[in-house]
């Protein structure tokens, strides 16, 4: 026997299909993640000293180590992959993962996509020139050609659309002339090592990061202090919303506060030159 | 290529030409002043401090390169074809090396750790890499086939769909295609992971390219062949089966080959989907200590080996098919 | 008109048979009785529609009007079990068209193994048996271009045969042959003739004709001009195209 739809029961069967997929249950993502016994976080893999993959070829760095205890403390597995960063921040995820530790900035514009349930700590971002540029002040660098991450918190603040959520308050220092977007931050680096002005006249990044290429022997120098504060928060999909779940990362983040986990990890990954850590889960 | 059975003197041995280029190389050394390099310090008996040897040790040290490359023209000049091509791909070599050098990388950091760092790449980010590959180019080969026959057959609808996507799929840049396919399909509610999107978009690009292999290929059997065969009773599929795919593989083998070292190479657009490959490993495992260059170049000798392999495959290939012809 | 067919035994018919390339009307009304054992040799200048005719009788090309039987079975468009009749109508071109990728053994093979369902040890026999027949066995494990091309021909003429088949259909097939060459496959078909073997050959071999055909077809412009036995044909032709035909081809 051979079974005949009619057209407008077949769309009615595709429709019914679709939708099938696509409405998650409140609560579902948690649930998914508790029968799996897995947590999938997303992060980035190019993140040193927030999350990078180490020598033994394996994920590791602050961020990682936040997800991985709040996967301990869901009482299941983590596991972390690594889109690139665009795909990370345009949502609608459909649970290919369940959530983002990557050092997220919640924004007005990434709140449409994504829910941002709880901030876990708060990072300096600043700016940076070769060390034979002759800009020594913010302002020198307005006009100029700064390079950045594509679709980062640095980008909006370069191009004054930074539209930050619940973030100590800040101004707009430099205007650039251009803005050199590219997908890996690290390639601005780069670029920045060959000479104040050839391909870039300076960098905005995290701070931590820049130290990083700094004590690796970069031929780079901070300039100014700190642009911003930003707060880095955990990020879940809207397009999946689950209360639940983002309801039991908030108890998770505020635990990790108050029995200083949060902190040790921040003394731990974030170091200074001279060897002391710093304490990033409270503004400055 | 046709090979005249009349030989002309090798320009090389014309003393007019030889000059001629002798002074073209010359001057091409003196504009891009070698002064400063290794061959300025190895000249410095000559024209003392290469920094301060000024117009003088510019032009020794660009007339002493100019005639150490003209001699060796001429003396490869001397040797048999089969030396001749060695003797050149090896200079080549070197020249490439001596440039990757000239980058004042620390190549001793590809080889350090525990495991060791082009280890990595190969252990986590090679055999992903040929995985992708080979099931793309396998799946890649049989959408051909099919889109192929589609496109030759009188079919109506068949016809449509095959030139659709063969127009489709070859119109779109293959990274629009990843996102498409990553990002697009779970929209309309099939949840499709990195690995089996990336894949999915080389072999409908790939598969879109070789449809147009396969057509030709096929097209190029002669009439009679299908004459012949139909006359003797045989269906559709057993023609094209037993007598008309045996006969264009010699003819489809070089340019599917040329899809194939293609392919290996675009398999590192899927790194955009945080696949582990050979190029995302590339560009993240350097960029903890700020190494970049060194793995990226180790990513392009692993490539490029790769390529190689895949080329001595080919040439194999399509001599056994030229002895059975 | 008389007519000395082998009497009462039509294997194959055409009433009103037509067929046009576009505009041009290759065929024109064509009606034929071929019977079984019969020997027919069609001639006619180039372009006269000889070998359009014989490429209907096995549907290689399509007729528009008319009706064509084989066996009984009408040809047409929409017949699904044409591969039947075609097993049962054995054809060799002018080019050959044996399958180069095949050993000489395989071809002959391919028929009998591939769509009548023997068995290969038994399809490999009867291979060897014509093979021996056109009296090239020792070629048979060589590829066809290692072949003369008289000897491949011959050995389309046994893959053809190794089908078994009821009625041989022969497309001018000494016209590509070096002039050497013609007789070894001439000589071939005249030993096919003999053993009482259908054959309905386009040629302009007019020796060939004399001596093996019932019954010479003389087409021009898509019409059948003239049917009569050699005899008859050769001696004493009755259009004026036939004998300014006979005159060019008969120097």
């Amino acid at each position: 026997m051979s079974i005949k739809l009619g057209f407008t029961k077949s769309i009615a069967f595709a429709v019914a299909l679709l939708s099938l997929n696509m409405t998650v249950q409140a609560g579902a993502v948690y649930d998914y993640i508790k029968t799996n016994n897995e947590l999938m976080i997303a992060t980035d893999a190019n993140w040193a000293p927030y999350s990078y993959i180490n020598d033994a070829g394996e994920m590791e760095g602050f961020d990682v180590d936040v997800g991985r205890e709040i996967a301990k403390r869901m009482g299941v597995e983590a596991r972390f992959i690594t889109p690139s960063w665009d795909i990370i921040t345009s949502g609608n995820w459909n649970m290919r993962w369940d959530v983002s530790v990557g050092s997220m900035t919640p924004t007005e514009t990434r709140s449409e996509v994504l829910n941002f349930p709880a901030v876990y700590y708060y990072t300096p971002a600043g700016f940076a020139v070769h060390i034979d540029s002759p800009v020594t002040t913010l302002a020198g660098l307005n006009g100029k050609n700064i390079c950045t991450t594509a679709a980062s918190t640095w980008e909006m603040y370069l191009e004054g659309s930074l539209d930050m959520i619940d973030a100590p308050a800040f101004t707009y220092k430099v205007t650039p002339g251009t803005i050199t977007s590219l997908a890996d931050g690290h390639t601005c680096l780069d670029d920045t090592r060959l000479g104040a002005g050839v391909r870039n006249d300076g960098i905005i990044d995290s701070i931590p990061m820049i130290q990083g290429a700094i004590e690796d022997g970069y031929p780079i120098r901070f300039l100014g202090d700190p642009a911003f504060f930003e707060p880095l928060s955990v990020a879940t999909d809207k397009g999946n919303d689950d209360p639940e779940l983002d309801a039991e990362i908030v108890r998770i983040i505020a635990d990790m506060n108050k029995d200083y986990t949060l902190t040790m990890l921040s003394m731990k990954w974030f170091k200074n030159a001279d060897g002391s850590s710093n304490d990033y889960t409270v503004a400055f | 290529m046709f090979v005249d059975t009349v030989i002309e003197d090798k320009s090389l041995h014309k003393p007019a030409f030889l000059l001629g280029l002798s002074i073209a190389v010359l001057a091409f050394f003196f504009t891009f002043n070698f002064t400063d390099t290794i061959f300025g310090e190895f000249l410095s008996p000559v024209i003392g401090n290469p920094e301060e040897s000024g117009f003088f040790g510019r032009l020794v040290v660009s007339f002493v390169l100019a005639i150490i490359f003209v001699l060796n023209l001429l003396l490869i000049s001397f040797a048999k074809l089969k030396i001749q091509i060695l003797i050149v791909w090896i200079e080549l070599f070197f020249l490439f090396l001596a440039f990757a050098y000239s980058f004042d990388l620390e190549l001793a950091y590809i080889f350090i750790g525990e495991p060791s760092k082009i280890w990595l790449m190969i252990s986590k980010g090679l055999f992903t890499t040929i995985y992708i590959s080979a099931v793309s180019i396998a799946i890649a080969t049989a959408i051909a086939i099919v889109g192929a026959i589609a496109k030759l057959s009188n079919n109506g609808f068949a016809y449509a769909i095959a030139s659709f996507y063969t127009s489709l799929f070859r119109g779109l840049p293959l990274l629009l295609q990843i996102y498409l396919i990553y990002m697009g399909l779970p929209q309309l509610g099939f949840m499709i992971d990195a690995i089996p999107s990336g894949i999915a978009a080389l072999s409908l690009c790939y598969g879109a390219y070789m449809t147009e292999i396969f057509r030709a290929g096929i097209q190029s059997i002669p009439k009679g062949q299908w004459e012949a065969s139909r006359a003797l009773g045989f269906k559709f599929g057993l023609i094209l089966r037993k007598i008309i795919l045996p006969q264009s593989i010699p003819i489809i083998v070089p340019p599917t080959g040329n899809q194939f070292i293609a392919m290996l190479k675009d398999s590192s657009l899927v790194s955009v989907l945080g696949i582990w490959e050979l190029m995302f490993m590339a560009k993240k495992i350097g960029s903890k200590d700020f190494n970049n260059l060194e793995m990226l170049l180790t990513a392009a000798m692993i490539y490029w080996a790769l390529t190689i392999i895949l080329e001595i495959i080919q040439a194999r290939i399509e001599r056994k098919y030229q002895q059975k012809a | 008109m008389t007519m000395n067919t082998k009497s009462g035994n039509p294997v194959i018919s055409l009433k009103g048979v037509s067929k046009w390339y576009g505009d041009f009307q290759a065929l024109k009304d064509i009606n034929l009785t071929i019977n079984l054992k019969e020997k027919i040799v069609i001639c006619g200048p180039s372009g006269s529609g000889k070998s359009t005719l014989i490429r209907c009788l096995n549907r290689l090309e399509a007729h528009q009007e008319g009706e064509i039987h084989v066996s009984g079975i009408e040809l047409h468009e929409t017949m699904k079990d044409v591969d039947i009749v075609r097993r049962d109508i054995g054809m060799v071109f002018q080019n050959f068209n044996l399958f180069p990728h095949l050993t000489v053994l395989e071809n002959c093979m391919a028929g009998p193994n591939w769509v009548r369902g023997i068995d290969k040890d038994e399809a490999k026999e009867r291979a060897v048996a014509m093979l021996k027949q056109v009296k090239i066995p020792e070629q048979a494990d060589k590829y066809p271009d290692q072949l003369s091309g008289g000897q491949q021909q011959r050995v389309a003429i046994a893959r053809s045969l190794c089908m078994q088949p009821k009625v041989m259909l022969f497309d001018e097939p000494t016209s590509a042959l070096d002039p050497e060459m013609v007789s070894e496959v001439l000589d071939t078909m005249v030993e096919l003739a003999n053993s009482g073997m259908t054959m309905i050959c386009v040629t302009h071999e007019m020796g060939f004709a004399r001596q093996v055909a019932d019954r010479i077809i003389f087409m021009a412009d898509g019409e059948i001009v003239e049917q009569n036995t050699p005899d008859e044909f050769f001696n004493n032709p009755q259009s004026d195209r036939t004998k300014t035909f006979l005159d060019q081809i008969l120097i």
